[in-house]
């Protein structure tokens, strides 16, 4: 069928049926046999264009052919027909038109000939303009397929970029914490353990006291560092497992059950992120375009790999192809080395999994 | 020339291929002559039809080839398709050429009246080379190998009788004559009553040179590694 869509098909076959046309005219006319040649020759030619794109200098050979006979047999002015065709395939209709002059020299009254011609005229220019739009449409296709796949390597690229991200983040926390601690409480902590070694050795009753006094300001000012650092650390956004659980909590279109299991600590925080946007999506097309009324969230966490699975109960039947929104999704999780997939065949599953590293989030 | 040297070893390592390659041409020798008609002796005349045979015999060993994916694993040797298939046609055709050169001289020396030899050897070499573009195009419409056998033996009962070759042009209706001259049988019959009545060399050399014109034609079509 595909290739039955072909304008090159019907190119083809208009020349070899314009051939055959000629080898009616020949079989039912009353010309000499020595003109089958000249039917031979131009099917010669049209079997030559089939096969191989010839330059457009050989429709001189047609016409020469054509010009030849032309004296003896009218078959040789029908045979214009085909190089009237060749060029107006190729888009030179000037030219094309000349075999008609040719035609008003020497036929006084071409009639049907004239007509013969023009529709090779029309049906080469309608060619040319079929194949032209499908070489537009292919260049156009072409592009759409190039800004495609440049648009998925950037966005791999930015996937990467986030990964590495989060993975600097990371780092630079546990630089600011292991500073947090050096200057606020280790300072005290140290002055504090000092305090008490020197202690042991103090002879001075009043000394004594006073030393045990500093220590114990310095253990009170830490107990306050300590509390106030981990008060400032401790983040005000909710974060992995708290965060999937709270969109769990906000929905509110059906029941939702929500199991987990295994160390979400292993879970890095990127994953977290796409974890996160499958719920969302799940739980959002559950709103639009299911009449589920419970859903079953399951997270499970393995040593390699962290699995979310999003069961719905609904009965409606979906469309068949992904959204762009479930493909965003799917892209991203192969992205991590991960997969991502949908069944419809009782509810609306929704299952993805991702590989975990092997330091974890860690 | 490593496939022509293959191709024509392979074409008689079969004994019955061996058999049916050289045993015929020594059988046409001995047929009697009739009268009026044909003009030369029977057996001259179904060599034409014989030739066809031939042909597809040898063309499909080209077919075998396509079908077990030979010609697809060519395609990423160090050999173009066009070698592949001129060594094969350079090959098949001296085989045809061989039998002629039989059939002609044979009959010579048997003492058939051949009138002009040299000529009718021409004239068959140049049959034989239409016969087998014609061959050649005729399997690349088919990918059964027996199935194309089949429908060729069809086709050439069909282009024996209404080519003149079985029985004359001159019996048939004029409608029906002038579509006889279609088929490249016909150009063979005419160009034996040219070696036998003829007088223009011109006139021979226009029957070689349409035969030449269907080989053109034909192995431009059967060119193709499979028809689209």
């Amino acid at each position: 069928m595909k290739a039955a869509m072909e304008p090159q098909l019907y190119v083809h076959t208009w020349r070899f049926l314009m051939v055959g046309v000629l080898c009616h005219l020949w079989v039912f006319g009353q010309d000499l046999t020595n003109v089958w040649i000249l039917i031979l020759l131009l099917l010669a030619l049209a079997c030559l264009r089939w096969r191989f794109a010839l330059p457009l200098w050989t429709v001189v050979i047609d016409v020469c052919l054509c010009l030849v006979y032309a004296p003896y047999t009218t078959i040789g002015y029908y045979g214009l027909a085909l190089p009237v065709f060749e060029l107006a395939v190729r888009g030179r209709v000037l030219i094309a038109v000349l075999p008609f002059a040719i035609l008003f020299l020497y036929e006084a009254t071409p009639g049907l000939l004239f007509l013969f011609l023009l529709q090779a005229l029309f049906v080469g220019l309608f060619a040319w303009a079929a194949l032209g739009n499908q070489h537009s449409y292919k260049l156009e296709v072409d592009k759409q397929r190039k800004a495609r796949y440049e648009l998925e390597r950037v966005k791999l690229e930015l996937l990467e970029a986030s990964e590495s991200a989060s993975q600097q983040a990371e780092l630079m926390e546990r630089y600011r914490i292991a500073r947090q601690l050096h200057d606020h409480l280790g300072h005290d902590l140290t002055g504090a353990s000092l305090a008490l070694q020197a202690y042991v050795h103090m002879q001075e009753p009043e000394e004594a006291r006073e030393l045990l006094e500093e220590v114990q300001k310095r253990l009170e000012r830490s107990t306050v560092n300590l509390r106030e650092t981990v008060h400032n650390l401790t983040p005000v956004a909710r974060i992995g497992v708290e965060s999937l659980e709270n969109v769990a909590q906000q929905f509110q279109y059906a029941a939702i059950r929500f199991h987990r299991s295994g160390d979400m600590l292993l879970v890095s925080a990127y994953q977290w992120t796409l974890l996160e946007a499958c719920l969302k999506e799940a739980l959002t097309n559950v709103a639009r375009h299911s009449n589920a009324t419970q859903v079953r969230v399951e997270l499970q966490v393995t040593a390699s790999i962290v699995r979310l699975l999003i069961h719905d109960n609904g009965t409606m039947t979906q469309p068949s192809l992904a959204g762009s929104g479930l493909r965003s999704l799917q892209m991203r999780a192969r992205a991590m080395g991960g997969s991502f997939s949908i069944s419809r065949d009782d509810g609306y599953l929704l299952v993805c999994v991702l590989p975990l590293s092997k330091e974890g989030a860690g | 020339m490593t496939v022509f040297r293959f191709v024509f070893l392979r074409s008689f390592r079969n004994t019955t291929n061996l058999i049916f390659l050289t045993l015929f041409p020594l059988v046409c020798i001995f047929m009697p002559q009739g009268d009026p008609w044909p003009v030369l002796p029977y057996g001259y005349q179904l060599f034409g039809v014989f030739l066809l045979f031939v042909s597809i015999r040898l063309a499909s060993y080209i077919q075998v080839d396509r079908m077990s994916g030979v010609v697809k694993r060519l395609s990423i040797a160090p050999l173009s398709h066009a070698s592949y298939l001129s060594q094969h046609l350079l090959a098949y055709l001296l085989i045809i050429m061989l039998q002629c050169v039989i059939l002609v001289y044979g009959g010579v020396l048997y003492g058939q009246p051949l009138i002009q030899p040299f000529l009718l050897l021409i004239l068959y070499i140049s049959y034989s080379l239409a016969a087998l573009a014609i061959a050649l195009a005729w399997i690349t419409l088919f990918r059964n190998k027996e199935l194309a056998f089949f429908g060729f033996m069809s086709f050439v009962f069909l282009v024996s009788v209404l080519g003149g070759i079985i029985v004359p042009v001159s019996m048939f209706p004029e409608w029906l004559a002038r579509i006889a001259v279609l088929f490249p049988t016909y150009w063979l019959a005419e160009g034996q009553l040219w070696i036998v009545y003829g007088n223009e060399l011109g006139d021979f050399l226009f029957v070689n040179v349409v035969l030449w014109l269907y080989a053109l034609v034909f192995m431009i079509i059967g060119s193709t590694r499979k028809l689209r």
